[in-house]
């Protein structure tokens, strides 16, 4: 069974229509790649698997169960963590309070108002393991507004992880990094794979064909190309689309 | 392991200070050319402004009508006293449930959005509830107001304390208003005060963590508006009366505005010292001149435009300032946490 | 059946000077991406202004008032009515300059500043005016009442009509056939274009802004005698302004205006049925819509989406 599956997803904003009975399936431990250019309707499908749009036709399914129309927060709450394009962090916090409040354990005692969440130890040590895992264990006290850029990418994906998921939706997250940087993701996404199944929209060709286990092209809103990496290199719309860093 | 920061206390060294300075006003209040119907002012004020902003510094949400629930309260208490039973206590407690009913149902209506559309919306409901207050004569008297509401005296079973006079009634409010500020100050550094932390910096992200926004929303409003509504039912009892016009917009401006002069925004205190400084001037400036209400319209603007931080906020950056060593070994808190 | 018509003249007469307030509102909004709170204080001011003119101790140098007394009430009141938003204007003008600040910021600032403003100006208006309700003089040719079809109609409220009509005009051929409207379309649609074309945008977005407070002061002056005047009366224009172009949407002209109308005719058949609650029933409106839609019925997605 999938762990991710979209089927026939429609999209229409008024009269415009996004997408077009896009189906997708993610396998447990899987890495699916999406790409294609600008303004295809990969935003739009990630809003539809995490509940921020709803699809006009069609169905998401995530681990078997229908998910279609939920709210982000049911969805989130489901085991679907998300990272934006723009990043979205918690600015003022520091970079383990960011962490901490994407716990479950931490948003299961949301309304408690009463005990003092600061310098509990348990929500504190496992912040800090999550960041160790990206690489931001020294910078746990930094606010998250005084990282740079890098790191700031780097909390999202801790953020992401931190809510233990089972399926991980990256929205381009190499935007802005440097070939440095570029880099350091892909070890840390790489060193994810197999534990959780991951979707991701990118446009750094190098980047998803390196890591991606299948990709999927999206272009005017309808799924185009789909299959192995080896085998999409030849495919004429992946080279007339190429916006990527591909040689 | 390093030690939690004393957010995780119950009781701050500040607060011991301030509920330590608070109880000796009515000693030297008279000494200073003010007078000790002021420091009850001071206190219920203050426990409104702590109330408000929770929405407005923790949650990130601008409620312009939040008179509405301290006037509720106020009208409830007194209705309360005429109709059904003079018990300090429960007359209190009516204040605080009709407070909270009326925020509950607004909140309902309200809790799916924020910023401009928020802001109109408690607009709205806070005119709605204004304009019920001065038609139903019968019911609220009008703009004539609820009058003869007794100080009713605070009954523990084996003793009661007559509450009649200022000096008395001061520090009953003072009690209501310490335990107000413990719990509020518990609320904020809890796991709901860092929700509400989290939603007013990225309602998005919050959503996407699995948090019903929506729900957190509802809570804090209701919560907010049951606390004014207590404080509006001290207001009632202090005052003797209730009249429809602390439900007007003109005087829920007047929240607002104490709140972000004293830096409600970033500090805990903030708002505070936004009422201390809003009612002196009133007291000290408007025996000087009429104008003063303008002046400190004028100083509100001037913070919003130059230093939204307020007063405590500038008292805060100014110490970190002066003392840079210290700011490294308590590493920064976040907004919601600072004291 | 019939006595509904009043009430539905009255209707259209509040939905007309609502579209006033609300073009002027949607102007700001769309060139200068904020929403002015302050919008309704204007409003306000242009009727005090008036007020202040008509009354029988003109704010005039002695030599001055004595001339300005003498002329008759018909020719001070259009002069009044020219006046007034003028003057409102360039008292604008500083209150542009501070929101310059807040531009792009958090909207929350924007929000709390012009809040501010607001209630500055109101304090203004109760420290000069009082908090007594006054009543704005109007020329006996404009006054009273007639009768027709076995009603009694109000002669003001059918001239209030057609001068708002003639303003929405004027402001329609100033938008869409001058050279200066398609400036400020294009400063409403793409600021950046606007200031590649070497346009001032500060003086544009100044000028709108003056001619926003202008509208919203000609609106005050039409709606005074109506309505009465007094120092919050602001609220009441700002609420429906922002509830038309809830309804409307930012970027339709006659959006903004069919949704006024809208609202008019609900607040003046409001008024036929219990004429106490009339100006009630636009604050349940605004609650209504808001809970159940976001967008306009004409216009695109706006900056209140943030």
């Amino acid at each position: 069974m999938a762990m991710l599956e979209a089927r026939d997803i429609h999209v229409r904003f008024g009269d415009r229509v996004v997408l077009e009975d896009i189906s997708l399936a993610v396998e447990p431990g899987e890495f699916h790649g999406i790409m294609g250019p600008n303004g295809a309707g990969k935003t739009t499908f990630f809003n539809v698997l995490t509940g921020r749009v709803r699809p006009s036709r069609g169905t998401v399914r995530i681990g078997g169960e229908d998910v279609t129309g939920l709210s982000p927060h049911a969805i989130a709450a489901r085991g679907v963590a998300r990272s934006f394009q723009i990043m979205t962090l918690f600015d003022e916090f520091t970079a383990r309070e960011n962490v901490e409040v994407a716990l479950p354990e931490f948003r299961a005692r949301g309304f408690d108002g009463r005990r003092a969440a600061v310098g509990d130890p348990a929500f504190a040590a496992a912040a800090r393991a999550v960041l160790a895992e990206v690489g931001l264990a020294e910078k746990a006290e930094t606010v998250a507004k005084d990282l740079p850029y890098g790191d700031r990418r780097a909390l999202e994906i801790a953020v992401a992880l931190a809510q233990r998921p089972r399926v991980l939706c990256l929205d381009e997250p190499t935007s802005g990094l440097g070939l440095d940087g570029v880099t350091r993701l892909a070890a840390l996404v790489a060193g994810l794979k197999g534990r959780l199944s991951i979707v991701a929209v990118e446009h750094d060709m190098e980047f998803l064909f390196g890591l991606a286990d299948r990709i999927s092209v999206i272009h005017w809103g309808q799924v185009v190309a789909h299959g192995l990496p080896a085998e999409l290199r030849a495919n004429p719309w992946v080279r007339r689309s190429n916006l990527g860093r591909l040689q | 392991m390093r030690t939690p920061p004393h957010a995780a206390r119950l009781v701050t060294p500040a607060m011991l200070m301030v509920g330590l300075v608070l109880a000796t006003v009515p000693l030297w209040i008279a000494k200073v050319g003010l007078y000790p119907y002021l420091g009850v002012e001071i206190l219920i004020w203050s426990l409104y402004a702590l109330a408000f902003n929770l929405l407005l510094g923790t949650a990130g949400l601008p409620s312009f009508g939040h008179g509405a629930y301290f006037g509720i309260g106020a009208y409830a208490f007194g209705l309360f006293q005429f109709n059904v039973a003079a018990n300090l206590w429960l007359c209190l407690g009516a204040a605080c449930l009709a407070a909270a009913a009326a925020g509950g149902l607004v909140s309902l209506f309200i809790s799916h959005r924020r910023g401009i559309y928020y802001a109109f919306m408690t607009i709205a409901f806070s005119q709605i509830f204004w304009v019920l207050a001065v038609k139903t004569h019968s019911v609220t008297g009008g703009e004539d107001g609820l009058l003869k509401i007794a100080r009713l005296p605070a009954d523990f079973g084996v003793a009661a304390i007559d509450l009649t006079s200022n000096t008395a009634l001061y520090y009953f409010v003072l009690v209501v208003f310490m335990l107000g500020v413990v719990g509020l100050w518990r609320l904020t550094h809890s796991p709901f005060g860092r929700v509400l932390s989290a939603i007013r910096q990225s309602e998005t992200r919050a959503a996407h963590l699995g948090y019903p926004v929506r729900r957190y929303k509802m809570a804090v409003f209701t919560l907010s508006a049951a606390l004014s509504g207590l404080a509006g039912g001290l207001f009632a009892m202090a005052q003797n009366s209730a009249f429809p016009d602390v439900m007007s917009l003109h005087y829920s401006g007047i929240v607002v505005m104490m709140v972000l002069v004293g830096g409600g925004l970033v500090s805990f205190w903030g708002p505070v010292v936004g009422v201390v400084v809003y009612l002196i001037a009133r007291d000290v400036i408007g025996a000087v001149t009429n104008a003063w209400m303008l002046w400190f319209g004028l100083l509100f603007v001037a913070i919003v435009l130059f230093k939204p931080e307020g007063i405590a906020g500038a008292v805060q950056s100014g110490r970190a300032a002066l003392a840079p060593k210290l700011r490294r070994r308590s590493p920064p808190l976040a907004a919601a946490e600072r004291g | 059946m019939l006595d509904l018509l009043p009430h539905l003249i009255n209707g259209l007469t509040l939905g007309l000077l609502f579209a006033l307030i609300a073009l002027g509102f949607m102007l700001v909004v769309g060139v200068m991406e904020q929403i002015n709170l302050a919008h309704g204080s204007l409003f306000a001011l242009g009727a005090y202004i008036a007020l202040a003119l008509l009354s029988p101790n003109p704010p005039l140098p002695a030599g001055l008032a004595e001339w300005w007394l003498a002329n008759p009430p018909g020719r001070r009141y259009v002069v009044a009515f020219l006046i007034a938003p003028l003057a409102v204007a360039i008292l604008a003008i500083p209150l542009e300059f501070a929101m310059r600040r807040t531009y792009g910021k958090d909207p929350l600032y924007g929000l709390l500043l012009t809040f501010g403003a607001a209630m500055v100006i109101e304090e203004a208006i109760r420290l000069v005016w009082g908090t007594r309700d006054y009543v704005l003089p109007t020329p006996p040719a404009i006054s009273g009442g007639f009768i027709g079809l076995d009603l009694i109609w109000s002669t003001y409220r059918f001239y209030a009509a057609a001068v708002a009509a003639g303003v929405i005009g004027l402001t329609w051929l100033l938008i869409e056939k001058t050279p200066y409207g398609a400036i400020i379309k294009a400063g409403a649609h793409d600021s950046e274009m606007v200031r590649a074309l070497g346009i001032d945008l500060a003086k544009l977005r100044t000028l709108v802004f003056m001619l926003g407070a202008a509208l919203a002061a000609a609106a005050g002056v039409i709606l005074a005698p109506i309505w009465g005047i007094r120092p919050h009366m602001g609220v009441d224009a700002v609420v429906p302004a922002f509830l038309v172009i809830v309804l409307g949407g930012v970027g339709s002209f006659w959006g903004a205006v069919a949704a006024a109308l809208m609202v008019g005719m609900v607040v003046g058949l409001a008024g036929a049925y219990a004429s106490e609650w009339s100006l009630l029933s636009m604050y349940v409106l605004l609650v209504a819509v808001v809970s159940v839609r976001a967008r306009g019925l004409f216009g695109k997605k706006s900056i209140l989406e943030a």
